[in-house]
C-alpha cells in the first residue's frame, strides 16, 4: 500500500489561492521603468493598396517616441506558412489590419498621435465569400504566395488563394458510391468566431542595444514566440528570453507568434526602452487572429444495413487575411474528416483560403468543432434516410480498435473505445426512453454526436521536464507548458508526489516560464500538455530517483538496487540503519569525515511524440496521430416554437480519457467547453457588413453565454480504457468537451421541432425563421 | 482604453449644478452612473470638456413614496436601489422588473434611472414602464423647474426636449390606479444579460372598465405608448379578441429596423408575441 496516492485525487489546484486573491501577475500587470505605450493605427478597408502615410502632425507631439511603418519592418512571420506582417506592408488585407504603430509616454499620448496620422489608401477589390475565393478569377489576398516559406507538409497553390489543399485519397470512393444503396450529400457552414479569453493579447518588447531581447508576453508557448520571432527576424535564438507569465485564457488563440515582434521592433526604434501593447476588447476582435469560417460538403454513401460505404468530405476554411496557422487546422480536420467512424473509401479536400476578413488562428478543437458539426449532422441525416436508429448506426460504423482510419491507420487495442462514449451518452440522455415531448407550448427533444480528435501537431515535436532537489527535501519542477486555466502545472505536480512517494506540499511547480531558465516545450496546444509533459516529468522523477540512489548507495555502502526513495528519505526496505533523508542529498552527498561526493541533484526527463509520420502528399495515407482521444456528447433542449428560443436542459459527455489524474480539474474543462460550445453553437458570430467591417466587434453584441444560458445539468461520464504510452494512462482531453456541443444541439433542435438546421449559430430568430419556413412548405 | 481628458466637477447642491451647467452650457456632460457616459466618451462619440458629477448633491439621492404624491426617484439613485424598494416592487411591477432586466447586477450597482431615460436610448428598458405608469420627468433649469410628461419626454434616437442648461432632478409616478398590475417584458438574443430586441410594458387595471396601456422599447426611434390599445380595451369583445386586437395594432404601429441585433420581420413578430404575452398575464388569460 502507498503511503502518498494522488492519482485520480481531487488535489486544489496550485494557483488557487494566487488567483482568488488577485495576487496572480499577468502581462498587462507588468510595469517596467522606462516602459511606453503602444496604440495602432488600424485599416478602415478590407483590401486596399497603402499609398502614402503622413505622420508628420504625430511626430509634433511632445511624448510620441517612435513611430513605425510596414515599410521599415518588412518581414514574414508564421508558424506553418510565413505570410504574416506585423504591420501592413504594400497593402492592408482586411479591416482592422495595423498599418501604423506608435510609442509614446503614456497610452493617450499614443492614442492621439494615431489620431493625427494620415494614410491614403487604393482600395482594391475585396474577396469575402470564401467559396467563391478559391476559384479562378478572385481578387489575390497574397500576390506573392509563391514566394513564402511554409512547412513542408503544407501544398499552397500560387497565384491563388489556396493557402493550403490538404489532399486525402483511401480505397476508391467511386467505386464505394456505386456499392451505396443510398447517397446523400449536404452543405453545412460556420461563420468566423472570436476565441474570447478574458485577458486581451498583451506583450512587453525590449531589443536592447546589445542585441539582447526581452519580451513578456500572453503567449501559450514561449518557446514557440522564441523561434518564430527568432525565424521571421533573422536574429540569433540565444539573444532571445521569453517570459511567460500567467496567462488570461488561451483556447488556442494564444498559440504561436502574435504581436511579439511589434513591440521588440518599436523597442529597437527607441533605443532598447521597454515597449507595451494591450489589445482592447475592440482589437481582439478585429485586429487579433480568430477562429477560421468553415464551408463543408459531405456526400455520404451508405448500405441498407448500415455499413457507410464512401465518404467524399470538401471542407473550405475561411483563413481571411493571413493563414500562418489556418493552412495546419485544415490538414488536421482534412486527416481526421471522417469523424470517429471506419469508411473504407474515402476522398477528402480540405481548403485553406484567404479572403479579406480577419485573419484566422488556432480555436480550442483545431477545425474538429467546425467539421464535426457538419460530420454528426449528416450522421443523423443519413440514418434518417435508411431509416436507422442514429445510435445504432454511429455505432455500427465506429472507428474500434483494430479498425482503419482514413489514413490507412490501423487502431491499436489501447487506442479508446467510442463506442462506450456514445452507449454512456445515450443511457445517460434517456436516448430511446419516451419522456414528456410538450411543455407548456414548448417542444423537447434529445441529440447525440459523437467525437475524435488527436494532437495536430509536426510529427517529432518534444517537451522536457527539471525536477530539482531542494536542501529542505522538497522538489522544484519546471516545464514549459504554460498555465492558461487548465491545471496541468497542478496534475503534474501530483505525478511528481506519486513518483517520488512524497507528500505535495513539498512538490513546486514553477507556473512563470521563461525561455532562458526553463525546459524546452514545443507548445501547450492541441491537448499534448498533460501527456507530453507528464512523460517528460515521470522520466525526470524517475532520473532524479537515480541519482538520489547512486549517492545513496556510496555512503550507505548498499547497492542501489535494493535501494527504495519515499517518505523524502532513500532506504533499504526493512533496515532502520540503511537510510538518508533527501534534505542530506541535495547538494551533495557527505561521508561521515566530511568528504562530498556527487553533486546538486536534478532530473531531466523528455519525450518526444513517439510513432508518427509525415502523410503522403496525394493521398494522406500515414500516422498523425499521438493518441486519439474519442467521446461522446447528448443534449435535451427545448424549444419556444413561437420565438425560436433553444433552452438547453441538458448536456450529457462521455470521454475515454484514459485516467482521470484530477477529477475536479477534469471536470473544469468539460463543463467550461461545454459551456464555450453552447456560446458557439446559439449565439457567437462574426456580422459583415459588405465592405467587411465586423458590425459587433464587442461583447454587447457579440453574444457570449452568461449564467443564464448555462445548462441546468451537466453531466460527465469518465471512461477510462488507458493509453499504453502514456503517463498513467491518460489522454489529452483540453479541447474535447466543446467538439460535438454545436451538433448534439442541432439533432436536438430536429429531435424537438422537425427542423434541419446546416449553419450555426442557431439564433433565436435563426430558428424562428427555419420554423417559418417550415410552416410555409407544410402550407403549400 | 484611455478616456480623453476633461476637467471634472462635484457640486454638493443643486444651484451649484445649476451654475456650473449655466457656465459650461454645451461643454458638460452630466455623470450619474457614467455607465452610458464612459463608454461614449472611451468610443470618442461624445468629448465633453467637463464632466459634472451628480452623486455629491443628497437631495438628488431621494427615493421616497406617499399615499397621494407617489413616488420619486432621484436622479442620482442607483437601479439596484430601485429593486431594493418593496414599494416599486408591489405597486410600481412594470418599473421594476424593467429595473431587474437592465444590463446586468454590477452595472446596476452604478447606473440610474434617471440616466437610463436621459440616454434616450430606443431601447432604455425602464422607459416603456414610465410610460405605461405615466411617469413626470422633474427637471430643473437657469429659469426655473418644470415637469414634461414622460410620454412627450423622448424625440428621437439619443434625443429628449431637455434644453440647454436644463437637467432631471428626479422622477415622479403617481400611484397606478387601486388593482392596478403592471409588468415588462423583455426579448433579448440570448437568455443571459442583453439589450432588449423588444420590450413590452403593460399596465392593466379593473376601474369599472378596463383600463389598459401598453408600450415598448427597441421598435421605433423612441419608445412608444400605444395609446390606441387605451380606446381597444374600453370598447367591446372579449378579453381574448381584445388582446389579439391590441398585438395587431401595437405591430402596425410600431417601425423598427433591421439591424445587427435582430432583423424588422422578428422584431415586429416578437413585438406581437410579447404583447399578448404580457396581457394575458395580466388579464389572467391563460
Amino acid at each position: 500500500m502507498k503511503k502518498y496516492s494522488y492519482i485520480g485525487e481531487r488535489v486544489p489546484r496550485i494557483d488557487a489561492i494566487e488567483k482568488v486573491t488577485g495576487a496572480a501577475q499577468y502581462a498587462a500587470d507588468l510595469r517596467l521603468p522606462g516602459m511606453l505605450h503602444v496604440k495602432l493605427l488600424k485599416s478602415p478597408h478590407a483590401h486596399a493598396r497603402i499609398v502614402r502615410i503622413d505622420t508628420s502632425e504625430a511626430e509634433k507631439l511632445p511624448g510620441v517616441r517612435a513611430i513605425l511603418t510596414g515599410k521599415e519592418v518588412p518581414y514574414k512571420f508564421g508558424i506553418y506558412m510565413q505570410d504574416k506582417e506585423v504591420l501592413a506592408q504594400e497593402k492592408v488585407h482586411h479591416v482592422g489590419e495595423p498599418v501604423v504603430a506608435v510609442a509614446a509616454d503614456t497610452e493617450e499620448i499614443a492614442e492621439r498621435a494615431v489620431e493625427l496620422i494620415k494614410v491614403e489608401y487604393g482600395e482594391l477589390p475585396p474577396i469575402f465569400d470564401v467559396r467563391e475565393a478559391w476559384k479562378e478569377g478572385a481578387p489575390l489576398v497574397h500576390e506573392r504566395l509563391h514566394e513564402y516559406k511554409h512547412a513542408p507538409f503544407i501544398f499552397p497553390k500560387p497565384h491563388t488563394n489556396i493557402a493550403n489543399h490538404f489532399k486525402l485519397r483511401k480505397g476508391d470512393v467511386e467505386r464505394g458510391f456505386k456499392e451505396a444503396d443510398v447517397i446523400l450529400e449536404n452543405e453545412f457552414y460556420q461563420p468566423q468566431v472570436q476565441n474570447v479569453q478574458m485577458e486581451t493579447h498583451t506583450s512587453i518588447g525590449q531589443w536592447l542595444p546589445n542585441g539582447q531581447i526581452n519580451i513578456w508576453t500572453s503567449a501559450q508557448s514561449p518557446f514557440a514566440v522564441r523561434h518564430l520571432l527568432s525565424a521571421g527576424l533573422g536574429v540569433p535564438i540565444h539573444k532571445i528570453n521569453v517570459v511567460v507569465p500567467y496567462v488570461g485564457g488561451g483556447f488556442g488563440g494564444k498559440a504561436g507568434l502574435h504581436w511579439e515582434p511589434l513591440v521588440v521592433l518599436l523597442s529597437k526604434k527607441v533605443g532598447g526602452r521597454p515597449v507595451k501593447l494591450v489589445m482592447t476588447r475592440e482589437e481582439q476582435f478585429n485586429t487579433t487572429a480568430v477562429r477560421q469560417g468553415f464551408y463543408a460538403r459531405i456526400k455520404t454513401g451508405v448500405k441498407r444495413d448500415g455499413k457507410i460505404v464512401a465518404g467524399e468530405f470538401l471542407y473550405v476554411w475561411d483563413a481571411g487575411a493571413y493563414a500562418d496557422y489556418g493552412v495546419n487546422i485544415g490538414r488536421a480536420a482534412g486527416y481526421s474528416c471522417t469523424g470517429p467512424y471506419e469508411i473504407p473509401n474515402v476522398k477528402c479536400d480540405s481548403l485553406t483560403i484567404y479572403t479579406n476578413h480577419p485573419y484566422g488562428t488556432a480555436y480550442r478543437g483545431f477545425g474538429h468543432a467546425e467539421f464535426h458539426f457538419a460530420v454528426e449532422r449528416q450522421m443523423d441525416l443519413v440514418a434518417r434516410a435508411i431509416g436507422m436508429d442514429p445510435v445504432e448506426f454511429r455505432l455500427k460504423n465506429a472507428a474500434l480498435p483494430g479498425r482503419i482510419t482514413a489514413t490507412g491507420e490501423k487502431l491499436r487495442e489501447d487506442a479508446g473505445r467510442v463506442d462506450e462514449c456514445i452507449n454512456a451518452v445515450a443511457e445517460a440522455i434517456g436516448w430511446g426512453k419516451k419522456g414528456p415531448k410538450q411543455v407548456g407550448g414548448k417542444l423537447r427533444g434529445i441529440g447525440i454526436a459523437a467525437l475524435w480528435k488527436a494532437p495536430a501537431m509536426p510529427s517529432f515535436t518534444s517537451s522536457s521536464a527539471i525536477l530539482k532537489l531542494n536542501e529542505d527535501g522538497s522538489v522544484t519542477l519546471s516545464i514549459s507548458s504554460t498555465e492558461i486555466g487548465q491545471g496541468t502545472p497542478t496534475a503534474l505536480a501530483q505525478m511528481v508526489a506519486e513518483e517520488l512517494q512524497m507528500p505535495i506540499e513539498k512538490v513546486k511547480v514553477v507556473t512563470k516560464q521563461e525561455t532562458d531558465f526553463g525546459p524546452y516545450s514545443w507548445q501547450t496546444v492541441a491537448s499534448r500538455g498533460l501527456f507530453m509533459e507528464g512523460n517528460a516529468t515521470l522520466n525526470a522523477a524517475r532520473k532524479l530517483k537515480e541519482q538520489v540512489k547512486g549517492m545513496a548507495a556510496q555512503l550507505l555502502g548498499v547497492p542501489e538496487e535494493e535501494l527504495v526513495v519515499a517518505d523524502e528519505k532513500v532506504f533499504v526496505p526493512g533496515r532502520p540503519d540503511k537510510g538518508l533523508p533527501l534534505a542530506k542529498l541535495a547538494t551533495a552527498g557527505i561521508f561521515p569525515d566530511g568528504r562530498g561526493i556527487g553533486g546538486p541533484v536534478l532530473g531531466y526527463g523528455y519525450y518526444t511524440a513517439e510513432g508518427l509520420t509525415n502523410l503522403d502528399p496525394e493521398t494522406g495515407q500515414g500516422l498523425p496521430a499521438l493518441m486519439w482521444t474519442f467521446g461522446a456528447q447528448g443534449a435535451e433542449v427545448e424549444v419556444d416554437p413561437e420565438t425560436g428560443d433553444v433552452k438547453v436542459i441538458k448536456v450529457v459527455s462521455a470521454f475515454d480519457i484514459g485516467k482521470a489524474i484530477n477529477p475536479s480539474l477534469l471536470e473544469g474543462q468539460i463543463y467550461g467547453g461545454i459551456v464555450q460550445g453552447i456560446g458557439s453553437a446559439l449565439m457567437e458570430e462574426f456580422i459583415f457588413n459588405g465592405r467587411g467591417v465586423l458590425l459587433n466587434n464587442n461583447l454587447t453584441d457579440y453574444k457570449i453565454c452568461r449564467a443564464q444560458d448555462i445548462p441546468d445539468e451537466l453531466v460527465f461520464i469518465p471512461i477510462e480504457n488507458p493509453q499504453r504510452n502514456a503517463p498513467h494512462g491518460v489522454r489529452g482531453i483540453g479541447e474535447h468537451p466543446r467538439i460535438s456541443i454545436e451538433p448534439a444541439i442541432a439533432n436536438a433542435i430536429y429531435d424537438a421541432i422537425g427542423v434541419d438546421l446546416f449553419e450555426i449559430p442557431m439564433t433565436r430568430e435563426k430558428v424562428w425563421r427555419a420554423l417559418q419556413k417550415g410552416r410555409k412548405n407544410a402550407a403549400t | 482604453m484611455p478616456l480623453p481628458e476633461f476637467s471634472y466637477f462635484r457640486p454638493k447642491t443643486i444651484e451649484g449644478l445649476v451654475s456650473l451647467l449655466a457656465g459650461h452650457g454645451a461643454d458638460a456632460k452630466i455623470l450619474a452612473g457614467g455607465t452610458d457616459l464612459f463608454v461614449l466618451m472611451r468610443d470618442r462619440l461624445v468629448r465633453p470638456k467637463c464632466v459634472i458629477d451628480i452623486k455629491g448633491i443628497e437631495e438628488l439621492r431621494e427615493l421616497s413614496w406617499d399615499k397621494g404624491r407617489g413616488l420619486m426617484i432621484g436622479a442620482a439613485v442607483t437601479l439596484n436601489e430601485l429593486i431594493g424598494s418593496e414599494i416599486v416592487e408591489q405597486r410600481f411591477g412594470a418599473l421594476w422588473k424593467a429595473a431587474s432586466v437592465l444590463a446586468d447586477p454590477t452595472i446596476r450597482n452604478r447606473a440610474t434611472l434617471v440616466g437610463n431615460i436621459c440616454n434616450a436610448s430606443p431601447a432604455a428598458d425602464t422607459a416603456p414602464a414610465l410610460l405605461v405608469l405615466d411617469g413626470g420627468v422633474e427637471v430643473v433649469g437657469a429659469r426655473g423647474e418644470r415637469t414634461i410628461p414622460i410620454r412627450d419626454f423622448f424625440v428621437g434616437v439619443k434625443r429628449t426636449t431637455l434644453e440647454r442648461g436644463e437637467f432631471v432632478r428626479g422622477v415622479r409616478i403617481p400611484n397606478p390606479p387601486e388593482g392596478a398590475k403592471s409588468d415588462y417584458l423583455k426579448w433579448g438574443r440570448t437568455r443571459g444579460e442583453d439589450l432588449a430586441v423588444v420590450g413590452v410594458a403593460a399596465l392593466a387595471a379593473d376601474s369599472g372598465k378596463k383600463f389598459v396601456r401598453v408600450a415598448l422599447s427597441s421598435v421605433a426611434p423612441t419608445p412608444l405608448l400605444i395609446s390606441e390599445v387605451e380606446d381597444i380595451f374600453r370598447g367591446e369583445g372579449s378579453i381574448e379578441e381584445r388582446i389579439e386586437k391590441a398585438a395587431s395594432v401595437v405591430v402596425q404601429r410600431i417601425s423598427p429596423i433591421s439591424d445587427v441585433r435582430a432583423s424588422r420581420e422578428y422584431r415586429l413578430h416578437m413585438a406581437g408575441v410579447l404583447t399578448r404575452r404580457v396581457l394575458r398575464q395580466l388579464l389572467g388569460v391563460s
